[in-house]
């Protein structure tokens, strides 16, 4: 049964030393994530998503419990393990080409120009091989990202809002486009989101945060096939159901986003 | 075009420079001992061309530097490198190299002919503290600098440590050693004139502190003007090679 888990996490508590005082950042949280699932978190921002994903990477320790990533406590990072940054992070100093090649073993030369290729196409970058990430635009610097994360094919991946800097047609076709590579891959997916229409698209369950110390709220599965379909009585329900927390919380009729 | 242009607005102060200079000695009352005439300097420099001393005393300083400035670029990039990327060893080092760098280049040069002597030795010495500073502090500045974001990269990739060197460090640190290298070049010639004026038969400083003791203001001048003309060439190699070195910095800055 075990090795049908990703990710285990139990009892994951997180301070971080802010001004010699410790803040409580992530408190007690459990999540079991199944092999191939595709899991959306959504959450007020400085709620910890980042944070949290980060210390699923191993980039930032925990202060008490345990986190099991493919069948071994996480002690740092691994190749098994990837992520995309909240910011697109690209080395201003090598080209997208070699920027998106940046985790990929380059002993076999021929192999990872053809994976890289590959991973260009599939984010729409062909004829920028060469150009340097000053030279792109926010949403082509994040493709780019995008690219440099699917390129070592891990396991799992780790997404930051992703698309945050795309505009809706691009937004949309990335979905498509990660989806498509999730069933292709079966790749374990984690994405970090504030769009909410987006979270219930893309997840097989939806974990809703609380604000400051993070707490998972609720895990919301999507289990009905329609709700994959925007604008369909099954996807408002999600909605509805999200959005409820939103507004319990903060008592106030802001913005639908968050 | 752009080019073009760039160097003519360079040319303004040294064109009125010169023309005052030929006003000067034309239609002023300057002796020939304090502002020579742009027509004597150009007669010297064709006399100490075809003796040779122009080009012997040139190629002894040339040497003292270019053997200087290896020295101190490798020393202090390596040292710089080290420090910026160990916390400990900067910590061990720090008080003592600031403490060092206050004091003035001229302060060295007792001490160093007496434990050198007069010979080549007691100059290359000098000019490697004066430039080893500059380079080693802003080596060291460019490394330590490194935004922890793309370290954070290399990590999640389990890049090594050479690699991460490599890949993310050096490149961030590269125009800053170029900083670092064009101030080692600016403070150069300070030191090997510096040190000639002082302690030496030979080499362009001697030549300029011999010259003054016969009033002979126009070598003086010549003297001047080669190390400044020598200076701007060395200064622009550097620009060339490193331009060369860090493409993405010039798209950068096309792009605005
Ligand atoms: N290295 C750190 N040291 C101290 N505090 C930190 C550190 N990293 C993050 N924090 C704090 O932890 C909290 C959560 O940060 P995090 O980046 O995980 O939020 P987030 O949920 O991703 O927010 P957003 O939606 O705005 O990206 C914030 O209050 C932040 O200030
Ligand atoms: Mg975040």
């Amino acid at each position: 049964m075990a090795e049908e888990n990703s990710l285990v996490i139990n009892h994951l508590n997180k301070k971080f030393d802010v001004d010699k005082k410790q803040v409580e950042i992530l408190k007690d949280i459990n999540l079991t994530i199944k092999k191939g699932e595709f899991i959306t978190i959504v959450g007020h921002s400085g709620c910890g998503k980042s944070t949290l994903l980060k210390i699923i990477a191993g980039l930032v320790g925990y202060s008490e419990g345990e986190i099991i990533r493919n069948g071994k406590p996480v002690t740092g990072p691994d190749t098994d393990c990837g992520m995309v940054f909240q910011e697109h992070r690209l080395l201003p100093w090598l080209k997208i080409k070699d920027n998106i090649g940046f985790g990929l073993d380059k002993s076999d030369k021929q192999k990872w120009n053809e994976t890289v290729q590959k991973h260009i196409e599939l984010v729409k970058l062909q004829g920028f091989e060469n150009a340097y990430p000053s030279q792109l635009s926010g949403g082509m610097s994040q493709r780019a990202a995008i690219a440099r994360g699917l390129v070592t094919s891990p396991d799992i991946l780790l997404l930051d809002e992703p698309f945050g800097a795309l505009d809706a047609l691009t937004r949309v076709q990335m979905q498509k486009e990660i989806l498509r590579i999730w069933e292709e891959e079966q790749t374990t997916m984690i994405m970090v989101t504030h769009d909410i229409d987006e979270a219930i698209y893309l997840g097989n369950r939806i974990v809703v945060m609380s604000a400051r110390p993070g707490e998972i709220k609720e895990i919301i599965t999507v289990d009905s096939a329609n709700a994959k379909v925007r604008g369909s009585t099954d996807f408002s329900y999600y909605k509805q159901k999200v959005y409820k927390h939103f507004f319990e919380d903060e008592r106030e009729t802001e913005e639908y986003n968050i | 075009m752009k080019k073009v242009k760039t160097v003519l607005l360079g040319l303004i102060i040294p064109v009125l420079v010169v023309i005052f200079w030929w006003y000067a000695t034309n239609y002023g009352n300057t002796p020939e001992s304090i502002l020579p005439k742009i027509s004597t300097v150009g007669k010297t420099i064709g006399a100490m061309w075809t003796a040779g001393s122009l080009q012997e005393d040139l190629i002894i300083s040339l040497q003292r530097v270019v053997e200087g400035y290896l020295i101190s670029a490798v020393l202090g990039i390596v040292l710089g490198t080290i420090m910026g990327m160990s916390e400990t060893v900067r910590k061990i080092f720090q008080p003592t190299v600031t403490t060092i760098r206050q004091i003035p280049i001229m302060a060295w040069i007792p001490l160093l002919i007496l434990w050198c002597g007069i010979g080549e030795a007691s100059k290359i010495v000098i000019i490697v503290i004066a430039s080893f500073f500059p380079i080693m502090v802003n080596t060291l500045s460019g490394i330590s600098q490194t935004p922890l974001e793309y370290v954070e990269v290399a990590k999640l990739y389990k890049i090594s440590k050479w690699k991460t060197f490599i890949r993310v460090y050096l490149p961030h640190a590269l125009p800053h050693i170029q900083t670092g290298l064009k101030l080692g070049l600016g403070v150069l010639w300070m030191a090997v004139v510096a040190a000639e004026l002082i302690a030496s038969t030979s080499g362009i400083g001697y030549r300029m502190s011999y010259a003054r003791t016969l009033m002979q203001s126009d070598v003086v001048i010549i003297c001047m003007i080669v190390i400044g003309i020598i200076g701007i060439l060395m200064d622009k190699l550097l620009t060339i090679i490193f331009t060369a070195l860090t493409p993405w910095e010039r798209k950068r800055r096309e792009r605005g």
